[in-house]
């Protein structure tokens, strides 16, 4: 196919020439020339026959089969255009290879994947930082409490040296009330609350129990019969008696710190302990904090009683005074109140009793009709068919997100490696 | 007879006909396409009617730019890009075109069709895809360059170097 660089046209015009591919004028003289230049002829006529040549590459008829199924998912697509999301996934599917088959789209996928577990991994961090602060915070306090202890005078550790001050002894169950018999309350002397020196660790105590009683009847008398006999009084008590279900009795009971035990061991005799449970908390923090601002609050009282008594001014100067005496009383009082709230709630234990009657169901014991009956299953079944539908709704909602985007991070490359993997394996 | 465009935009407007008489044209085309380009018949067959499934799924998104022909082609070498390189045989596939144009499709073709694929095998793949969308495919070289997505001029040099290896191959030099 070497031509003359003189010559007029060269082999690609006359190739384009052939493919209806050169622009009118430029071909009409190139029909012209090539009548009378069999160089040209010979060109074209090369190019003539490669093109013959090359149809002799035939490939056989599709088989009928495909007409069919592009033909029902045309008519798919026009019932439901949306419904053809296989068809979709079919389509997309190549494109999507297309891109992960890219080493780049791995490392992208990578790069997100990283990234998502840092955007999760920094809130917990943020909250270790937190765990450790309120660690330090809880040590400091210990310390507090250690010094409050080693800072107590001599004399009344010897002699109130029953109390453990390390919290971690505090928190056994056994040792609160069997080896201290119960933390010695401050009392109210007069209107003045005791100084803290002479105060030990204060520990509010709470106890909870769930009895399963054979005689409820029984039981349930017993119950404030014997808080009375421990000293201790009913604060709440509240009895369900529903038909043809068993009764159930819920106390809430102030025991004297030192009965507490020996009424725990009564109660438990009342029937089964289902469940119990005790709890100490200490405020002796409080206890002190309260104290040092009655001090502070009491000082100031007795110089503003001073100063009116001894000093003269103008009526205003003494008005004002007068005023500054009335407020501090108050908060005295009402900080005077918050201790004996507080000296109460060491020297009574609350307990909470629930007893449950072991009920024997009797056969048509119930008072409902059973038209009546069968009205209000209905209706407690429509109940929790709306109950569930919301739950299930809200579940979706809550979780719905992070699940798609887990499914999306590992799911997703997953099923683009497994792709790969099972056309490898058919090729 | 209307055009091709004319049916595409006909059936975007909602008429099945105007697919039906698209697929009739271009059903045997597509297929020969991806049965020139792919070693099994029944792959080249999934793969055609996945790429009017896609036309199907697709049709609201189509322009009427560069023709209907450019448009349906397009899918179609994307389709045997990807399915290419899914099979990891990009590198090797001179030599695979080449071999299964012996082995694989003896009985199919010519000595004449085996010589031709042959001789294509040997070809640079750019140029291959050229000369093989003008002579199988008819398409123009505006269609082509659409397709490829390559000035027109490329399109007209690298058709003619392809043609002259070709010949070069298959005529016997006078």
């Amino acid at each position: 196919m070497e031509r003359n660089a003189q010559h007029a046209f060269d082999a690609e015009e006359v190739m384009a020439y052939l493919d209806g591919e050169l622009e009118a004028r430029r071909a009409a003289e190139l029909a012209a020339h090539l009548v009378s230049c069999s160089e040209c002829q010979e060109v074209a006529q090369g190019f003539r026959a490669l093109s013959e040549r090359m149809l002799s590459f035939e490939v056989e008829r599709p088989s009928v089969g495909m007409n069919e199924k592009v033909l029902a998912a045309l008519d798919a697509g026009k019932s439901a255009k949306a419904s053809g999301a296989k068809d979709l996934a079919v389509h997309k599917g190549w494109k999507w290879r297309g891109i992960f088959s890219h080493p780049r789209a791995w490392a992208f996928a990578g790069a997100v994947i990283v990234l998502a577990i840092l955007i999760i991994g920094i809130p917990r961090k943020g909250e270790t930082r937190l765990e450790a602060k309120r660690r330090a915070l809880s040590g400091l306090s210990s310390d507090y409490k250690s010094w409050l202890s080693k800072e107590g005078p001599a004399a009344t550790r010897s002699d109130k040296n029953v109390y453990q001050t390390s919290t971690e002894t505090r928190e056994t169950d056994a040792l609160v009330p069997e080896a201290a018999p119960g933390p010695a309350p401050p009392a109210l002397a007069g209107d003045e609350l005791k100084a803290p020196e002479n105060v030990g660790p204060m520990i509010v105590q709470t106890a909870s129990l769930t009895i399963l009683a054979t005689n409820y009847e029984e039981a349930s008398a017993a119950i404030e019969k014997l808080a009375a006999a421990h000293g201790g009084y009913v604060e709440k008590l509240d009895a369900k008696s529903q038909t043809g279900n068993a009764r159930e009795l819920t106390a809430s009971l102030r025991i004297p710190t030192k009965q507490l035990d020996g009424f725990l061991a009564d109660v438990r005799k009342l029937g089964h302990v289902e469940q119990e449970t005790r709890e100490n908390e200490e405020v002796s923090d409080q206890y002190v904090d309260l104290q040092a601002r009655l001090k502070s609050a009491r000082a100031t009282e007795q110089r503003l009683i001073e100063l009116l008594g001894t000093r003269t001014g103008k009526l205003q100067d003494v008005l004002e005074a007068e005023r500054e005496l009335a407020r501090i009383r108050g908060e005295i009082e009402s900080m005077q109140g918050q201790g004996a709230l507080l000296v109460h709630r060491v020297n009574y234990a609350t307990v909470q009793v629930d007893l449950n009657e072991e009920y024997r169901q009797v056969l048509g014991s119930g008072t409902a009709s059973t038209g009546m009956k069968i009205r209000n299953a209905a209706v407690q079944g429509f109940a929790n068919l709306e109950e569930g539908a919301v739950a299930l709704l809200v579940f979706l909602f809550a979780v719905g997100p992070s699940l798609l985007f887990w499914l999306a991070i590992l799911l997703v490359p997953g099923w683009f490696v497994w792709k790969r993997f099972r056309v490898r394996a058919r090729s | 007879m209307n055009s091709d465009d004319q049916l595409i935009l006909e059936f975007q407007r909602g008429a099945r006909e105007a697919f039906v008489e698209l697929f009739e044209r271009y059903r045997e085309p597509i297929y020969g396409f991806f049965r020139r380009r792919l070693e099994h018949p029944a792959r080249a067959e999934e793969l055609a009617q996945e790429c009017f499934l896609a036309l199907l799924q697709n049709v609201q998104r189509y322009e009427p730019r560069a023709g209907f022909r450019s448009y349906l082609y397009g899918i179609a070498i994307h389709m045997v890009a990807a399915e290419r390189r899914k099979a990891g045989r990009e590198v090797a596939e001179n030599e695979k075109l080449d071999s299964r144009a012996v082995e694989g499709n003896a009985a199919e073709n010519s000595d004449a069709g085996i010589w031709v694929r042959k001789a294509l095998g040997q070809l640079e793949q750019s140029e291959r895809e050229i000369l093989m969308l003008r002579e199988y495919e008819q398409l123009s070289y505006g269609e082509i360059a659409a397709v490829l997505r390559m000035p027109v001029n490329t399109v007209r040099s690298r058709l003619f170097r392809a043609r002259a290896a070709l010949k070069n191959q298959l005529l016997p030099v006078k």
